[in-house]
């Protein structure tokens, strides 16, 4: 059993019949566009300690048609005034038209690594602060500078573990930040749909399915912690963080033997990403609202495969030897 | 992980190693056509996964209107209905036609394989349709091989592993890996209890326990529904 979870999605596709053809399709699409993306940004000035990074979809490297640029400009240090790249450099090549970022201005912005890595709880810690920080563990993809990327990323990283860590236990403090996260992300997802209902079908199958996977993506890592001293947990959150998280989630089902609940887990979230590929499913997911939902055969659909998923996901974390970590570490 | 693929899922018992653990309606027969009641009696089992059994056409038709009642309200996250294997008068098409119009919270529709005239005809139940392995008794839909065409006929169709069927066809329950090596990716649900020589479900035998542990390992994300009570411990 390789001890990497770089390629565990191919692996575990080898334990059923239909493999997982979207999501390999579609991490075959994110690195093509990366490709593409990297060569158009190749003239762009960069600080020294500087990096591009794209999240969402993207860093779970599933893009599909519908797929925009969630992109921070990530600097190392304070804030400072004239760090490059500008975001005027990238115009017309990160988040243009239709890939314009869309979540609530917390992309398509610079941001430092300094508070990013430091301000984590309390007033300062800000709704988008948290959310900059988690999505840069769970879901992020450099496309320029990666080296600057992978100091930043360990230096955020070390923020949660310096002080904190101990010998085979996980890490609390990322483990309760990763938590609140989640729990963050389900309460904003009912406040927002109390005050606006548009797009609420496609918000609401995106919760069940892919906020669920860099939620589940996480935990796991951060679990399996307790198998190691604190000076090695560094590296191995590293190393499992920047995998996709479907390669993170798709190793610990073969690790603890639980390859055909993992199938089929990653099966219905195959059949979704091939579903959230098709732009005629994304507008009607998009158009439905909460009091319509119930009864549409298309959301009827999608909801199945987001209890399969989970389903899966449940199993993994309290029918395998992980079940004495979640039940230690996961509720108080 | 407990030593026992299965522990005492009823209120004060032992806790359930599995989740989620329901019963199937269909063995309490004293409550027969009483829905109110044989809910009443699944929810002390499991609030979250029920299979409601309508396992003759006169049932079917007395649930479909029971479940159509206004105001009707299950907290099941997982609800199964188990579509009629006896006295069957309604023709086929017709009986699809009442299957698609049960209630939106309706997870899976078992349907026995030696019970479809035309397969077709069931297609637009799309992945609710489930189609269950059949015991030693029935002409067909018992084996991986049996199964195969429906399946490829069906393809959205989902597959309900019936533990104790499989072993009525083979006793080392090989057949039963085979089947979940051929349709384990449509597995939506499991059901479990012990056979008695006529092919009754009866309450789980500690020996079928046992064996069917390692058959239950690979179906360890799918609601198992109990088709007989659980045995008094």
């Amino acid at each position: 059993m390789s001890d990497t979870p770089h390629g565990a999605l191919e692996r575990l596709a080898e334990h059923g019949r239909r493999g997982f053809p979207h999501l390999l399709e579609a991490r075959r699409r994110t690195e093509r566009d990366l490709a593409t993306m990297q060569r158009r940004l190749g003239d762009v000035p960069l600080d020294s300690g500087a990096s591009i990074v794209l999240m969402g979809s993207w860093g779970r490297r599933e893009r599909t048609i519908g797929s925009d640029d969630d992109f921070l400009v990530l600097i190392d240090g304070d804030e400072r005034a004239g760090a490059r790249p500008a975001l005027a450099d990238l115009e017309g090549v990160l988040g243009a038209g239709e890939a314009k970022p869309g979540t609530q201005e917390i992309f398509g912005t610079q941001v430092f690594v300094g508070p990013l890595a430091r301000k984590i709880g309390l007033e300062d810690d800000s709704n988008s602060n948290l959310t900059r920080r988690m999505l840069l563990l769970l879901e992020s993809l450099p496309v320029l500078g990666p080296e600057a990327y992978r100091d930043s990323f360990a230096q955020v990283i070390d923020g949660y573990l310096a002080g904190q860590a101990k010998d085979y236990r996980p890490p609390r403090f990322l483990l309760n930040d990763l938590i609140r996260y989640w729990r963050t992300i389900c309460v904003d997802f009912a406040g927002k749909a109390r005050a606006d209902e548009r797009k609420w079908g496609l918000r609401n199958a995106k919760l069940r399915l892919n906020r669920k996977l860099l939620f589940a993506g996480g935990l796991v890592p951060v679990l399996l912690c307790h198998e190691h001293r604190r000076s090695e947990q560094r590296e191995f959150l590293i190393d499992q963080l920047q995998a996709p998280p479907t390669d993170r989630l798709a190793q610990a089902f073969l690790r603890f033997d639980a390859a055909d609940a993992g199938v089929r887990a990653l099966g219905a979230y195959d059949r979704w990403i091939g579903r959230l590929d098709d732009q005629e499913v994304r507008d009607r997911l998009a158009a439905l609202t909460r009091s319509e939902a119930a009864e549409d055969p298309l959301f009827r659909e999608i909801r199945r495969l987001a209890k399969e998923f989970e389903q899966g996901l449940l199993a993994l974390l309290f029918e395998t030897p992980l079940s004495p970590m979640v039940r230690a570490f996961g509720v108080f | 992980m407990v030593s026992s693929a299965i522990a005492d899922a009823r209120v004060g018992g032992l806790i359930s190693a599995h989740h989620p653990l329901g019963t199937s309606t269909g063995h309490l027969t004293e409550l027969r056509g009483h829905w109110d009641m044989l809910v009443t009696r699944a929810l002390e089992v499991s609030t979250l996964a029920v299979e409601l059994a309508a396992l003759s056409e006169p049932e079917f038709l007395g649930l479909c209107a029971w479940l159509a009642s206004s105001g009707r309200e299950l907290p099941f996250r997982f609800l199964s209905i188990h579509a009629p294997t006896k006295h069957r008068e309604l023709p086929e098409a017709e009986l699809v036609e009442r299957l698609l119009a049960l209630p939106p919270t309706v997870d899976a529709v078992v349907v026995h394989p030696d019970s479809i005239e035309q397969p077709h005809r069931y297609a637009p139940l799309g992945s609710t349709l489930v189609l269950e392995n059949m015991d030693s008794r029935k002409p067909t839909g018992r084996t991986s091989a049996e199964l195969e065409p429906l399946f490829a006929a069906l393809p959205d169709a989902g597959f309900c592993l019936d533990v104790p069927h499989a072993q009525s066809i083979d006793p080392t329950l090989d057949g039963a890996h085979q089947l979940l090596d051929a349709f384990g990716e449509r597995l939506r649900h499991v059901h479990l209890s012990s056979l008695d020589e006529d092919c009754h479900h009866v309450p789980l035998r500690p020996a079928d326990e046992e064996a069917f542990t390692p058959v239950l390992q690979r179906c360890l994300d799918v609601p198992w529904i109990l088709e007989a009570p659980l045995p008094a411990r």
